[in-house]
C-alpha cells in the first residue's frame, strides 16, 4: 500500500481563470438543459472573526433530478441524465458570497436529497467537506451529526427555488464538517 | 468500478492549525470533524470535468520571442492510487510562481517582477499510465507577508479530481536540495518524515532528453483502491 499524498492549502494565488465562466451553473451541460427543477443555492462563507473571505473555492457534487449519480459506481448509472454533470465550481465574491444554479437533486438510494460541498482556501490545509440537505429526514450522513448541529446542514428556503446555505468555517454556529 | 476509501494516517497529512501561519487558527474548524461511513454519494464523483472547464495544456514556458525567464524544467508526474495502480484520464490543475517568485494574481503585489511571458497555470489530463508532463520554469522562492522570516521554498501547486469525490486532492510539490524546505511551515506541517519526503520531487540527472531542460520526476498518490471482485 502506498501512502496517500499529503494535502496542502491552495494558498492565496489560485488562478482566477480556473473558475471558468459558467462552472457554477449545473442546469446546462454542453449547451443542453438538464432535466428537473432549477434551483439556486447561495450562501456566505465566514471565518471565526466574521471577516468575509474572497476567492474561496466552493465545489459541489450531486445526483441528478432522479437521484442518479453520473458515475459507473451507481447501479442506475445508465439512467443518469445525459445533460447533467452534477459538478460545479464557484468562487466567493468580495462579500464572501457564492452561488450555484443547479437542479434539485432526487433522493439517491438510502439517502435524502442532498448536495456535497467542499471548500478550498488559503489557510485551509485540508479540503473541508460538508453536505447540504433540504429536509431533516432520516439519512445515514445527517444522522451521525450531533443533534444540536443538524439544523446547520439544512439549506434555508429563502424564495421560490432559492436556498441559502451559509458556512461558518469556525466559531459560533460552526458548520459541521466531515472527517473524510 | 467501485473505489474503496480507508481513513488516512493523520501523521501523513498536515496539521490544520500551524504556528506562525496566522490565518489557520481563524479558518479551521474548532469542533471535532464528524466521522461518517462513505456512501455512494461520496464514492462517486465527476469524471467529465474536462467537459466543463477549459484545458490549457502543460507547456507553459513559452516559445520563440515569448519565452518565460528562468531555469527551464520538465516535470514528469505520475498519479497513482494506494495500490500503485495508475489513475488515468483525470484532470490536473497546476499553478506556480514565476522564476522570480511572483504569481500572476491580483493578490500578489509583492517584491518580485512579473514576467509577461509566464502565466503560470496549466490544466491537463493524465494519460492511461497516470502520467502528465509539464514544461515550465523553476518557480522562485518568495517571502510570506508575515514578514517574520518565513519564505516559501520553490514549489508547484496541484489540484486533482481523481475518480470519486473523496479522492479530490490539493497538494504542493517541492524541489530536492532546497535549503528553504527545512523551515517551510507548510511542508513541515506534515508530521511524518517519509510523508514529507514524498512531497519532494526527484531530480533526474541529464540524459539529453530533453536536452535543454532539467528533469524532475514526481509521484502523487490519491486515496483509495479499486475494489477487487470479491470486495464488491
Amino acid at each position: 500500500m502506498m501512502i496517500p499524498t499529503g494535502e496542502a492549502t491552495i494558498g492565496p494565488f489560485f488562478p482566477t481563470r480556473y473558475v471558468d465562466a459558467g462552472a457554477n451553473d449545473l442546469t446546462v451541460f454542453e449547451g443542453r438543459p438538464a432535466k428537473g427543477e432549477a434551483i439556486e443555492v447561495r450562501g456566505r462563507v465566514l471565518q471565526e472573526d466574521g471577516a468575509t473571505l474572497e476567492n474561496l473555492i466552493v465545489e459541489i457534487w450531486q445526483a441528478d433530478a432522479a437521484g442518479v449519480f453520473r458515475h459507473p459506481a451507481d447501479p442506475r448509472h445508465a439512467q443518469a441524465d445525459p445533460d447533467f454533470l452534477g459538478w460545479g465550481r464557484a468562487a466567493t465574491d468580495n462579500q464572501g458570497n457564492y452561488r450555484f444554479r443547479t437542479i434539485r437533486p432526487g433522493a439517491p438510494q438510502g439517502r435524502q436529497p442532498h448536495i456535497n460541498f467542499m471548500f478550498m482556501f488559503s489557510g485551509l490545509m485540508r479540503i473541508l467537506k460538508t453536505t447540504m440537505f433540504f429536509d431533516a429526514g432520516p439519512d445515514p450522513v445527517l444522522d451521525v451529526v450531533p443533534f444540536s448541529r443538524k439544523e446547520l446542514l439544512i439549506g434555508k428556503k429563502s424564495g421560490t427555488n432559492l436556498y441559502t446555505f451559509d458556512i461558518r468555517l469556525r466559531g459560533e454556529n460552526e458548520t459541521p464538517f466531515f472527517d473524510d | 468500478m467501485k473505489t474503496l476509501i480507508q481513513p488516512r494516517d493523520e501523521r501523513t497529512q498536515p496539521t490544520r492549525i500551524i504556528a506562525g501561519y496566522p490565518q489557520t487558527p481563524l479558518r479551521n474548524p474548532k469542533e471535532p470533524l464528524v466521522k461518517r461511513a462513505p456512501t455512494l454519494s461520496e464514492l462517486t464523483g465527476p469524471l467529465e470535468v474536462a467537459k466543463r472547464v477549459k484545458l490549457l495544456g502543460g507547456d507553459i514556458a513559452g516559445h520563440g520571442e515569448r519565452q518565460a525567464i528562468g531555469q527551464l524544467i520538465h516535470l514528469r508526474v505520475r498519479v497513482l492510487d494506494e495500490d500503485g495502480a495508475p489513475v488515468g484520464g483525470t484532470v490536473v490543475e497546476m499553478w506556480q510562481a514565476n522564476g522570480a517568485g511572483r504569481y500572476v494574481h491580483p493578490n500578489d503585489d509583492d517584491h518580485a517582477p512579473p514576467d509577461p511571458n509566464f502565466y503560470g497555470a496549466a490544466r491537463l489530463i493524465t494519460d492511461e499510465s497516470g502520467l502528465f508532463e509539464l514544461r515550465t520554469v523553476k518557480p522562485g522562492a518568495y517571502p510570506v507577508p508575515t514578514r517574520d522570516g518565513w519564505w516559501r521554498p520553490p514549489h508547484v501547486h496541484f489540484s486533482l479530481f481523481g475518480k470519486v469525490w473523496l479522492q479530490r486532492l490539493v497538494t504542493q510539490m517541492y524541489f530536492p536540495g532546497e535549503p528553504l524546505n527545512a523551515q517551510d511551515r507548510i511542508l513541515n506541517a506534515v508530521p511524518d518524515a517519509a510523508a514529507r519526503e514524498s512531497l519532494v520531487a526527484r531530480y533526474v540527472p541529464p540524459s539529453g532528453k530533453p536536452y535543454n531542460a532539467l528533469v524532475f520526476e514526481h509521484q502523487i498518490v490519491l486515496r483509495g483502491r479499486a475494489a477487487t471482485p470479491e470486495q464488491k
